[in-house]
């Protein structure tokens, strides 16, 4: 899968990331050992995407280093629970960044005024686009993005990079819940078929 | 593709992909993605399309975060690897329900019994906990993994009076065992559900139950169970349990 950003040090002449790809998976395997070097290695290549998306999610400058600093030491603490046979190591950190991101935001946001207030915001797909730089993996997410169905793309992106729940998207919208549920499941899968090859 | 049902969870996969459901929902998809290997492959599939989100939003972190990371890991403890009984099909075949008062089929015993151990052990991102440091939670988790290893655990089950099921996973060989609930009733402020392990070796208070998530308590664990115990519930107040139960149990187990 591309690895532009996450896989920054990747070794020159790969372009695909293949290699770069299995390197994270056999570094992290290495840290469910006890290696601290590969935990090092492992943080900074997956430094930018977790900050990224706790970043997206959490936004407070303050909240965000702390956050990150979870998902990493919670990286080092599970290495041993990854399942290379289930999934990229990549998916797997972030799988863990986003749900720590959200989880943060969810224990902040629980009066219904804050609620209100998050509702308020710009709608997450705009702070993709906000802040895309030029890096091409990002721009071909971002035109993937553009090729779902509006509802598609907002419940995506308004559950991903803004926290919301199905239920929030739901009212948001203005559509029935169970049109969202549906909407996010092929709406991932379109942007699956869009991005190509997964894996 | 088949049309979705509202009691198919079966396409909640990208809502839960998304972290986008939270509570009964949430649990009802995990208890679900337990039981389905095709959910499990579109899970891992979607998860990889979030990877790609992910990376899309990727920035400059700050420049000690790696240092920092590295610091605060060579002061942590890593967690062992992941014990998979929590899978009814992956529970060791030792484990097996000896006998149940009510018709509690095994398979819905089994389940029961995963969904419930699950939530305490559960591996991977869907059950994190908060903690940086070794932490009771983490002695708990290894605690219940030693239980459903054992190569003697057998798994017990029994309805309460008054509404609900226990189950509980015994290892003689290591007088411990794990108790769980399903759909006891709530109780009213003040009063808990206190658990004992009564028998030859006197009444022993072994803990209170945790307050129900979906109607399912988390494990408790009980330890230096004696030969000839039992495994009783009550009803009592909270913050005071006593050296000995003060109203007749709503469920006694014998572990002979």
């Amino acid at each position: 899968m591309g690895i532009n950003d996450a896989g920054r040090r990747q070794r020159p002449g790969r372009a695909d990331g293949q290699a770069v790809e299995e390197d994270l998976e056999t570094l992290i395997c290495a840290v469910a050992r006890g290696d601290q070097a590969s935990f090092e290695a492992v943080c900074a290549r997956v430094g930018p995407a977790v900050f990224g998306v706790v970043r997206a999610v959490v936004r407070d400058p303050f909240q965000v280093e702390e956050v990150c600093q979870e998902v990493l030491l919670e990286v080092w603490r599970a290495a041993s629970r990854f399942e290379p046979g289930r999934g990229s190591a990549l998916a797997w950190v972030t799988t863990i960044a986003h749900h720590r991101a959200v989880d943060r935001v969810r224990s902040e946001h629980r009066s219904a005024e804050r609620q209100l207030r998050a509702a308020a915001h710009q709608i997450a797909y705009d702070e993709v686009a906000e802040a895309v730089e030029a890096r091409l993996d990002r721009e071909r997410v971002r035109r993937c993005l553009g090729s779902l169905t509006s509802v598609q793309r907002e419940s995506v992106t308004l559950a991903y990079y803004g926290s919301y729940t199905l239920r929030q998207v739901a009212a948001l919208l203005a559509v029935p819940e169970g049109t969202v549920k549906t909407r996010m499941r092929d709406g991932l899968i379109r942007l699956r078929d869009c991005l190509g090859g997964t894996r | 593709m088949r049309k979705p049902r509202r009691t198919e969870p079966h396409t909640l996969a990208g809502a839960y992909a998304l972290d986008a459901i939270t509570g009964a929902d949430r649990a009802r998809f995990e208890r679900h993605l337990a039981r389905c290997q095709a959910c499990a492959g579109e899970l891992g599939e979607l998860r990889e399309v979030t990877a790609r989100l992910a990376q899309a939003a990727a920035a400059d972190p700050p420049a000690d975060l790696v240092e920092r990371a590295v610091a605060a890991a060579a002061r942590t403890r890593q967690l062992p690897p992941a014990i998979r009984p929590l899978r009814p099909r992956q529970l060791p075949p030792a484990i097996r329900p000896l006998r149940s008062r009510q018709p509690v089929s095994r398979r819905i015993a089994l389940g029961l019994a995963a969904a419930c151990l699950a939530a305490a052990a559960a591996s991977g991102a869907a059950a994190l906990t908060a903690e940086h440091h070794v932490g009771a939670d983490q002695v708990r988790e290894h605690a219940i993994a030693e239980v459903l290893n054992a190569p003697d655990a057998v798994m017990l089950t029994a309805r309460v009076s008054g509404g609900g099921t226990a189950t509980v996973v015994m290892s003689h060989r290591d007088r411990t065992l794990v108790f769980t609930t399903d759909g006891l009733p709530a109780l009213p402020e003040g009063r808990c559900y206190q658990l004992w392990l009564m028998g030859p070796a006197g009444d022993r208070p072994a803990g209170v139950l945790p307050a129900p998530d979906h109607g399912m308590t988390s494990p408790v664990i009980a330890t230096d169970v004696a030969t000839g115990d039992s495994v009783d519930l009550t009803v009592g107040p909270v913050g005071r349990s006593g050296q000995h139960p003060a109203s007749s149990p709503i469920l006694m187990l014998n572990l002979a």
